[in-house]
């Protein structure tokens, strides 16, 4: 049913929610498939992201929707400007032109507060390598003001030893961290870019697990990768072609 | 319009120069005929001064108006030319303290003033020429312009206290009274809005030519 | 999404525990700030001769090599903080988690430890091996105080602007030195009195005055700085 209603080739037409659209899941469907209550609406909307730097012209005009427990997925090859989608949802980077509105619990969020509220992971998230691992948790989230409950539980799913310094790290040990930092404050919204970078089968297995959840909680997420990681029968599709 | 302007700013400067020479009589004090650079000392000194507040303006307003590429162009047009402005004072300042007190260069608060506000114009252009994104150009030189601007009034309190000041008084004394001669005003008054209005100009035309390099780089 | 006062307070300590921690482990600021000051100290020793220099000429020249001293130091040493983080990338993670305002207390304060435990290094020595007699030394600790204080949030506000751009290196003393010129002036003026005695007068109300200036111009611009 959820495969029917949103496919690839709807999305590389950037249609305008409720025009000659099906119609979007209501509470009691959503209920239905993913088990949790729509007290709590969050979706992410964006519409016409243009981006340039210099003179290239990386973004052309994106838009998308995600809805609760939805996930986007943002496929296109090397430099068709992923990253740079990813980084203006994020509120990292300014759009020349076009606008992104995050609403959570209902209430819209400008652009310092998203910033603030999604949890990312990107290949260029670096921590400070004089701490431990440890050590970077607790600091982040004394930052965020929130426990640092989370964040150690997630460190124990994706067997992170808490007492090595994140500067001796291996790269794929470097993800995980990356994981467990970017869900050390519960978001409502996952920005992913190439989330599977370096994991091993095991790792790779986890984070599946550990999206799938956000996802079946209500979360929202956007996926960047060059790749399908085989998620094209649950997922949205937004292809940035290049 | 544009061209009436234009010819109307010649005339009216041609006529200022042809006053500071010819209209406007020797002031006291002064050694031979050098009180006439004052025609266009002091204006270039004041124009190089407005330059920088309205780069301040126009840098607020990019900040906090909305990012419009339109002001941060104007702010970095006002700051060239309130550098090239303030070079141009401090050179003609130099020439007549030459004439008037031997050497070209004497710590007088209004020259060390005047060179420090040359200092921020060149460090506001050189944080410029390092940044290379448009965005963040803009953002980080226009939160510089709004910090130059709010240590000035400190140069300008402090500056005077630790030199001996060798300037001329100013020319409007405790009483409101001028001390010049009325024609010698009138030059002045007449060259100051002579060049105010040639600064604005010349603003003018490089905003333009500039949105116009910008419109072309982004094609 | 409301932030209270003391969770604010709790993440600039964080952020300060985190500069001191990061330092502890490195050293790397430590060592560059007082390798710094000390080559500076003993070239201007050996510059001024083993007689040192004559009391009246003492009074007017030595507080400004001081703070030449204290100046070159920060410069080499502080704009680390900021730089670091966009050399490393970890800014990042920064930008995405910490409150501005929080973030630049913390580095102020990080910056603040600095120059003090600089200044208390250096100005000992510096009285001691120059034979600089002090008139009033309640003085020149409030000068030291006072512009070590402004040299800590001129610097880090300008820090924190030219991370972001190329050739931070020279750049750095291009954009910091005339903001911090009145400082300068201000404070090698009272230091001289502190010397020589004499009462400080406006001078000093104008150095509390410019540390305000541009502690709320920095709380005010290094949001804007900071992000998009």
């Amino acid at each position: 049913m959820v495969r029917g209603l949103w496919s690839a080739q709807r999305y590389n037409q950037d249609p305008w929610p409720g025009v000659g659209n099906p119609p979007t899941l209501q509470g009691g469907e959503i209920q239905q498939y993913f088990g949790y209550s729509p007290r709590v609406p969050t979706t992410l909307h964006f519409e016409s992201v243009r981006r340039r730097f210099g003179r290239l012209a990386v973004l052309k005009g994106v838009s998308g929707t995600v809805e609760p427990g939805g996930m986007l997925l943002v496929t296109g090859a090397n430099g068709s400007g992923k990253s740079t989608l990813l980084r203006c949802l994020s509120g990292l980077l300014a759009p020349d032109s076009g606008k992104i509105e995050y609403q959570e619990n209902g209430a819209g969020l400008d652009i310092a507060e998203r910033r603030q509220r999604v949890g990312v992971v990107s290949p260029d998230l670096a921590f400070y390598a004089e701490l431990t691992v440890a050590e970077n948790l607790d600091f982040f989230s004394r930052l965020r003001r929130v426990s640092s409950a989370a964040g150690f539980a997630v460190l124990d799913r994706l067997a992170l030893p808490a007492d090595r310094l994140a500067g001796a790290l291996s790269s794929g040990m470097r993800q995980r961290l990356r994981w467990a930092w970017a869900l050390l404050h519960s978001p409502r919204l996952l920005l992913l870019d190439e989330p599977f970078q370096n994991f091993d089968a095991a790792g790779e297995r986890v984070a599946r697990e550990l999206l799938a959840e956000h996802l079946a909680g209500g979360g929202l997420a956007v996926v960047a990768n060059p790749s399908t990681l085989d998620f094209d029968h649950a997922a949205q599709r937004l292809d940035l072609g290049g | 319009m544009k061209k009436l302007f234009a010819w109307l700013l010649w005339l009216w400067l041609s006529l200022v120069i042809v006053g500071a020479f010819c209209y406007a009589p020797l002031a006291k004090g002064f050694i031979g005929e050098s009180s006439r650079i004052l025609f266009f000392h002091v204006p270039m000194a004041w124009v190089s001064f407005i330059g920088f507040i309205a780069a301040a303006v126009w840098s607020g307003l990019y900040l906090f108006g909305g990012r419009d590429p339109k002001h941060d162009r104007a702010a970095a047009a006002a700051i060239e030319l309130g550098l090239i402005f303030g070079v141009l004072a401090t050179v003609t300042g130099a020439l007549w303290a030459r004439i008037m007190w031997g050497a070209y260069w004497n710590w007088d608060p209004r020259q060390t003033s005047l060179l420090i506000s040359l200092l921020f114009y060149g460090a506001y252009l050189a944080l410029r020429a390092a940044v290379d994104d448009r965005e963040t150009r803009g953002r980080l030189s226009a939160a510089y312009a709004l910090l130059g601007i709010v240590i000035t009034p400190f140069l300008y309190w402090i500056v005077p206290r630790i030199t001996y000041s060798l300037h001329p008084e100013p020319l409007i004394n405790a009483q409101g009274k001028l001390e010049m001669e009325s024609r010698m005003t009138q030059v002045l008054l007449a060259s100051g809005v002579g060049f105010t209005a040639l600064f604005f100009w010349i603003h003018n035309l490089q905003c333009r030519l500039q949105a116009l390099l910008d419109r072309r780089a982004a094609l | 999404m409301r932030r209270n006062a003391s969770t604010w307070a709790a993440e600039a300590a964080a952020v300060f525990v985190k500069e001191w921690r990061c330092e502890f482990r490195t050293r790397y600021s430590l060592n560059t700030l007082a390798l710094f000051a000390f080559t500076t100290l003993v070239v201007v020793s050996f510059s001024l001769g083993p007689l040192g220099v004559s009391k009246s000429q003492g009074t007017s020249l030595l507080p400004v090599l001081l703070w030449i001293i204290l100046l070159f130091s920060v410069a080499a040493g502080l704009p680390r903080a900021f730089v670091q983080e966009e050399e490393t990338q970890t800014a990042t993670a920064l930008r995405l988690a910490a409150t501005p305002s929080a973030l630049f207390c913390g580095k102020l304060l990080y910056g603040l430890s600095l120059v003090f435990a600089l200044e208390a290094l250096v100005t000992p020595i510096y009285v001691a091996m120059t034979s600089l007699d002090v008139a009033s030394p309640g003085l020149l600790v409030a000068v030291l105080a006072a512009g070590g204080y402004g040299l800590a949030v001129g610097s880090t506000l300008v820090a924190a602007i030219i991370a972001q751009a190329r050739t931070k290196g020279t750049l750095f003393s291009v954009l910091a030195f005339p903001v911090l010129l009145p400082l300068l002036v201000l404070a090698v003026e009272l230091t001289r009195n502190a010397a020589s005695g004499a009462a400080p007068d406006v001078a000093l109300p104008q150095l509390l005055l410019y540390d305000a200036v541009v502690t709320i111009a920095g709380l005010m611009l290094f949001p804007l700085v900071w992000n998009p």
